[in-house]
């Protein structure tokens, strides 16, 4: 039999997908609730995943160019303004637009101080993410739209939502079509009924920046790694010398990626300030989601299916969080990490990586611990919990990645 | 017929050295034209010219008869020249068939990159030449030999008709040379004109059809191999006898200076990459240490100064356990070390040279008094380490990214010596240095050898190997593999040995 590990990305991710849901099914049974793969719940996952998501793919145009891109935070609070301002003054579609913009003249000024002045990429980043919320503050202070106060906007208007046909029914012109995911999800049946559950939380009532971020996923993989454009965009972050000697333009790809990489973290922005999370602009609402995103690509491995992977997987406690005012799911949620530990020691102890395996396995024990002596989370905990998810994956997962060759270097015309 | 390439009057200036003067070079179309020198002597400098990568300040350059002016090296590109670096222009997380077709990409409409005739032409390319490498391997499998065929393949699927090759054997062992070599004589006869740099004499009368020597930036001298003996070339090349790596004398003494029992090092992955090696280096001996690039040498290196641990097994230096010393204290030991790469290890590039010549030595006067840093007392000594290794600097505040290769090389290979070490582990001690700082890094090792120092000398350089030790070991995946006398070994020999041609397990 082949390892696992050798097997394509296309049959190892559903086999992890139905590995996560067959845990989470056992959890919450042997919990009592079901919300763990309640359509809600697939919802909000959703709804935190998308910004995370639009963030991280920000990220991975940006350091597949070599360019470091710690700034997304900030290009998104930009994003989350301009996304309000311009659903506001001109309409809903118009705030996409602006808060793409927006971010993307955030990417520009990135651009400009780390490839142009060689300016260091982490403190040109800082810079911006310091940079953005004063920003903010000061064009809600002279905007002029009634009800907008200075940290707050009134509701945003939305570009609105689709639900897929037959799977989950929704409409075809004037005929509503079968609800099939939802028919077995009322089944009840053991572990198919949470699949089809889940499912159904996804393609239901998917806001239309929803489905444009996933379908941006493989769109991105036909660009980066299908095209003349992506290669050379690539060859920026691996070994741009090599490209220079070949005639191409390392500078120009780098700006390229760069404003891509604000544009999507800004519309990540027009995601949060609209009705498809808040509904209201919010002064500090994207709640360091940007950063999130660039743990997501790191834990996705600078690929867009792996960041889109990371992005659900961080979603889902924050989705959790979202609605769990008695703390009991996110009591469920404690066993589910629990058992992820576990796996993640058992791992490390089979290939041999002592110190991973110990670590992991005192945290399960400390997390069954909290489980046995607990019948809910209290509600600081409850925010705190998926941050610290985000820290464990990192911790143990982050040791064998490989990030571009060039990363983060600074390149100057003229060095090959 | 016009020559493939004529220059005439080729003058290029940097501040404070003019390293072509007025060079004037003719290669003829077909040929193989290799052209000489010592390092800094303006090889490079005129390659780079030719590929336009620099402009001249001065001079004619015609190819195919054309005058020719060349802004970049798209215009070199376009007029049929193609250069291999010798720093290979390869990205290893990218598949060779991307890594060739990189800036001159087979598209379909939308920028599609045409995969398929991609790899058609990869393949005719290849085919034609004599050149096999997979199109679908990740660089990063790659070994050496097969990263040049891929260079290679990426010049011709440009059409190139005339190739620079930037001393292409500096990286190979002995039977890649000879494939190289073989290629280089397939590509002659489809039609294409090579000019290559080299150094290694042997090598330059093997293959070249013409030779062209560079001295201190001038064409000194265009000769035929037939006609010139290795000497001949060398004092063409320096203006004197060539100097070689002798060892003189045995110095070697009974007490052990340095011993190795058992030893296993792990990568990060955990992987034995060092497989229970043990041996002796005796006080005044020199241990050479043979092996392709990758097979062990660089961490055994750095297990025996302490960066890796060790895995199992043990090390001691003169009969102290030293296995579970920190780097320092057995710096403070008596340890002394030449990094293999002197810029990451060896140096701070942008600190001046008093700072360098403290590294290592950091805790001990001069460089130190108490817990402070004694500045007055390490620029006094590093004024001695200049002037007694012949480090040629404006001053010892120089920063040392100033330097020339060679002599930032003297002044690590000073700062270790005068600080007396009982065992020496030398990595590539020469490499990438010019024949005459060869000559110095290699007369300190003999003379510190002669007061009783034991070296252990990891290189890549067989001449410098069997030159310089008294004794050879062989390294292979992780083993020692083989003993050999340098006294009676050839460098063939002992290149088969590196690569295990012979069996490899006859130690």
């Amino acid at each position: 039999m082949k390892r696992f590990g050798a097997l394509p990305a296309y049959v190892r991710w559903p086999i992890y997908a139905f590995v996560a849901v067959f845990v989470l099914t056992v959890s919450q049974n042997l919990d009592g609730t079901d919300r763990l793969t309640s359509v809600t719940t697939a919802q909000s996952m959703l709804r935190w995943a998308v910004p995370i998501l639009l963030a991280g793919l920000g990220g991975l145009y940006s350091e597949r160019a070599g360019v470091v891109n710690i700034g997304l935070e900030g290009m998104m609070i930009v994003g989350t303004w301009m996304g309000a301002w311009g659903a506001l003054k001109f309409g809903p579609w118009w705030g996409i637009v602006a808060a793409l913009v927006g971010g993307a003249l955030g990417g520009l000024l990135h651009a400009v101080a780390t490839v142009s002045f060689g300016v260091d990429h982490i403190i040109s980043g800082v810079a911006i993410n310091i940079l953005a919320p004063g920003l903010t503050r000061f064009l809600s202070s002279i905007v002029e739209i009634p009800g907008w106060s200075i940290t707050q906007s009134p509701r945003v208007p939305g570009v609105g939502s689709a639900t897929l046909p037959i799977l989950a029914g929704g409409k075809i012109g004037g005929w509503t079509s079968p609800d099939l995911l939802g028919w077995i999800g009322r089944k009840d049946w053991f572990l198919v009924s949470d699949l089809a559950d889940l499912a159904k939380g996804l393609v239901t009532r998917a806001p239309w920046v929803t489905i444009g971020a996933l379908v941006f996923v493989p769109f991105t993989v036909w660009l980066l790694w299908r095209t003349r454009f992506g290669l050379r965009l690539r060859i920026c972050g691996e070994y741009p010398a090599a490209g220079e000697v070949q005639g191409i333009n390392v500078y120009k790809y780098k700006y390229i990626a760069v404003i891509i990489s604000g544009a999507l973290a800004g519309l990540g922005g027009a995601f949060i300030a609209g009705p498809e999370l808040s509904g209201i602009y919010l002064e500090g609402q994207t709640q360091g989601r940007g950063f999130v995103g660039l743990a997501a690509l790191i834990f996705g491995n600078w690929k867009p299916g792996g960041v889109m992977g990371a992005s659900l997987l961080f979603g889902y406690p924050f989705g959790i969080g979202l609605r769990d005012l008695d703390g009991s799911a996110s009591h469920a949620l404690i066993l589910v990490s629990a058992v992820g530990l576990g796996l993640v020691a058992l791992s490390a102890f089979r290939r041999g990586r002592k110190a991973d395996a110990g670590l992991a396995l005192s945290l399960g024990a400390l997390s069954v611990v909290w489980y046995l002596l607990s019948d809910s989370v209290e509600s600081v905990w409850i925010n705190i919990f998926p941050y610290v998810i985000v820290l464990l994956v990192l911790v143990f997962f982050a040791q064998r990645l490989r990030m571009p060759a060039a990363d983060g270097e600074i390149y100057r015309r003229g060095e090959a | 017929m016009a020559a493939a390439i004529e220059l005439i009057g080729i003058t290029k200036r940097f501040p404070g050295v003019v390293a072509n003067d007025s060079v004037n070079l003719v290669v003829e179309e077909g040929e193989i034209h290799a052209i000489c020198g010592e390092n800094g002597a303006g090889k490079s400098t005129l390659m780079k010219i030719l590929y336009g990568m620099i402009q001249p300040d001065e001079g004619v350059m015609r190819v195919e008869g054309q005058e020719v002016r060349f802004a970049s090296p798209l215009d070199a590109i376009a007029a049929g020249i193609g250069m291999v670096h010798q720093h290979f222009m390869l990205a290893d997380q990218l598949t060779v068939l991307e890594n060739v077709i990189l800036g001159a990409e087979p598209t379909r409409s939308g920028g599609r990159i045409d995969f398929d005739s991609a790899e058609q032409e990869f393949r005719r390319v290849a085919e034609a030449y004599g050149l096999v490498v997979d199109p679908d391997d990740l660089v990063e499998e790659l070994e050496v030999g097969e990263r040049q065929r891929v260079e290679i393949i990426k010049v011709l699927f440009r059409g190139a008709r005339i190739l620079i090759l930037d001393e292409p054997t500096a990286v190979l062992v002995p039977h890649e040379v000879e494939e190289l070599f073989r290629n280089m004589r397939e590509l002659k006869e489809e039609g294409s004109t090579l000019l290559f740099i080299d150094h290694k004499l042997d090598e330059v009368l093997a293959i070249a059809d013409t030779i062209t020597v560079l001295r201190d930036g001038k064409t000194v001298a265009t000769v035929k191999p037939e006609e010139v003996t290795a000497h001949d070339l060398a004092e063409l090349m320096v203006g004197s006898d060539l100097p070689t790596p002798e060892a003189g004398e045995s110095t070697v003494r009974d007490e052990i200076a340095l011993e190795v029992a058992d030893l296993t090092v792990q990568d990060e992955d955990e992987r034995e990459v060092v497989h229970s090696v043990s041996f002796q280096v005796h006080k005044g001996e020199v241990l050479g240490i043979a092996g392709v690039e990758g097979n062990g040498q660089a961490e055994l290196i750095e297990a025996l100064i302490g960066i890796t641990p060790a895995a199992s097994g043990r090390i001691s230096m003169d009969g102290t356990d030293i296995t579970n010393l920190s780097v320092r204290a057995r710096r403070e030991l008596g340890l002394g070390y030449i990094p293999q790469d002197r810029h990451r290890e060896g140096l701070l590039l942008p600190s001046p040279l008093w700072e360098n010549a403290a590294l290592g030595h950091q805790t001990k006067p001069p460089y130190a008094k108490g817990i402070w840093i004694d500045r007055k007392g390490a620029r006094e000594r590093t004024e001695e380490i200049v002037a007694e290794f012949d480090v040629r600097t404006p001053g010892v505040d120089t920063p040392a990214h100033a330097l020339s290769g060679g002599n930032q090389q003297k002044l690590i290979v000073g700062r270790e010596m005068v600080a007396e070490p009982s065992v020496l582990i030398a990595g590539h001690p020469t490499r990438g240095i010019d024949v005459g700082a060869q000559a110095a890094v290699w007369d300190d090792i003999r003379e510190a050898r002669r007061a009783g120092m034991a070296t252990l000398l990891v290189s890549a350089d067989l001449d410098e190997l069997i030159g310089l030790s008294d004794r050879i070991v062989v390294m292979l995946r992780g083993r020692l593999v083989a003993t050999l006398d340098p006294k009676s070994v050839t460098p063939r020999e002992l290149g088969a040995h590196m690569t295990g041609a012979n069996g490899g397990a006859d130690a």
